[in-house]
């Protein structure tokens, strides 16, 4: 499933669509630099699972929730370097409660990522445009 | 001797009432829910159909770990908070003892296996028999592969009990082929269970090792070196803040 998006507002409509295909447990790593567009995918994927709350990066308390009929834990990785650092986001125990979990950064947790699990990439073009390809299941061919 | 046992240190949560060894009365809970949202209810409504209240308690338990980070703080904190309003003292067990516990009365030894993912367990071994249950080995992290690898060398029966029985199970299944010395504990004995933390709180109170609430802490387990370093040899070939992937 490739987008191709001209600005963030499309960025969001495309996470919505993504949103429509996913189920309580999938967890979403994204691949993607600064500025990307990681949060703003993510405040789509927050609208298209029902929630009204207002999305923003979680580099300072490495994971935001966000409650609605599937809940929606927004992960930045960026700091976490060992897998005790991990255990102490309670990463391992979101995985466990029906949520959606959005991982940037997820490079850094590479070896503790469960299988299978859906990937978002998002390439940086000429100004506002971005290419997003996400990847995963039959859900996402 | 009256006490009030919360255990959340994984994915179910319960609570029990206990008046010496005698269990009067134990909420279990295995359900998507946050233990945040049903370990006080729980322990408010047992208290309340067992016409007890926190002033009448002689102490509070809890299992203090391993576990999971989010399950044990969540216990913890609980029973912290209602150890220093109603003035009385705690104490803490180790989660694989709790669970060993729940095969009092078998005779063998007990592996009390958690599942600390990518490919860990904690684990500590205990010995069945008619002397109740007794340590063998500390609580330990380590892989699923050393672990089974101790099993093989141990008095026959090994029951594997606690969510990481399962995996350990199989793994050794895939290993050997066949292994009819290795049993599963039944499903309704195999994970923590507040009452069977119970008994192992009542011999700790026993041995003196009843704490003030401030003291009380969990035991998150460390694992070991080449497993902690795992993510950081990755993490350096992740690309610097700033760069295109």
């Amino acid at each position: 499933m490739v987008f191709h998006t001209q600005s963030p507002e499309e960025t969001k409509a495309a996470a919505r669509q993504v949103a429509a295909l996913l189920r309580p447990g999938d967890l979403i790593a994204y691949r993607g630099g600064m500025g990307a567009g990681k949060t703003t995918f993510t405040a789509g994927l927050a609208q298209g699972l029902g929630s009204g709350a207002w999305v923003s990066s979680p580099t300072f308390a490495l994971v935001h929730q966000y409650d609605g009929p599937i809940p929606l834990c927004h992960f930045d990785m960026f700091r976490i370097t060992s897998l005790e650092d991990l255990y102490s986001t309670g990463f391992f125990d979101y995985l466990d409660q029906g949520a959606v979990l959005a991982v940037e950064w997820s490079e850094n947790i590479e070896e503790a990522l469960p299988q299978p699990h859906i990937t978002v990439d998002i390439a940086l073009e000429e100004g506002d445009r971005r290419t997003i390809t996400v990847t995963g299941d039959e859900r996402f061919s | 001797m009256k006490y009030l046992v919360l255990e959340s240190s994984a994915a179910a949560a319960s609570c029990a009432l206990l008046e010496g060894d005698k269990v009067l009365g134990e909420w279990y809970l295995n359900i998507p829910q946050t233990h945040s949202q049903t370990l006080l209810p729980m322990a408010e409504g047992l208290l309340a159909a067992c016409g007890a209240s926190p002033a009448g308690l002689d102490f509070f338990a809890v299992t203090r770990g391993p576990g999971s980070f989010t399950g044990l703080r969540i216990a913890m904190a609980a029973v912290k908070g209602m150890a220093m309003a109603a003035g009385k003292p705690c104490v803490g067990v180790s989660t694989l003892e709790a669970l060993a516990r729940n095969l009092t009365g078998f005779a063998g030894t007990a592996a009390a296996v958690m599942d600390a993912r990518c490919g860990q367990v904690y684990a500590a071994l205990f010995s069945l028999g008619s002397g109740g249950v007794e340590r063998i080995s500390p609580d330990e992290a380590l892989s699923i592969g050393e672990l089974s690898a101790r099993l093989a060398q141990l008095e026959k029966p090994v029951f594997l009990v606690g969510d990481g029985a399962q995996l350990c199970y199989n793994k050794i299944l895939e290993e050997k082929g066949e292994a009819p010395w290795l049993r599963l504990a039944p499903p309704h004995l195999r994970y923590q269970r507040a009452a069977a933390a119970g008994a192992a709180a009542l011999a700790a109170w026993e041995r003196g090792e009843a704490v003030d609430c401030g003291a009380l802490e969990p035991v998150y387990l460390r694992l070991p070196q080449a497993q902690r370093e795992l993510l950081k040899k990755q993490s350096g070939a992740a690309p610097e803040k700033g760069s295109r992937l």
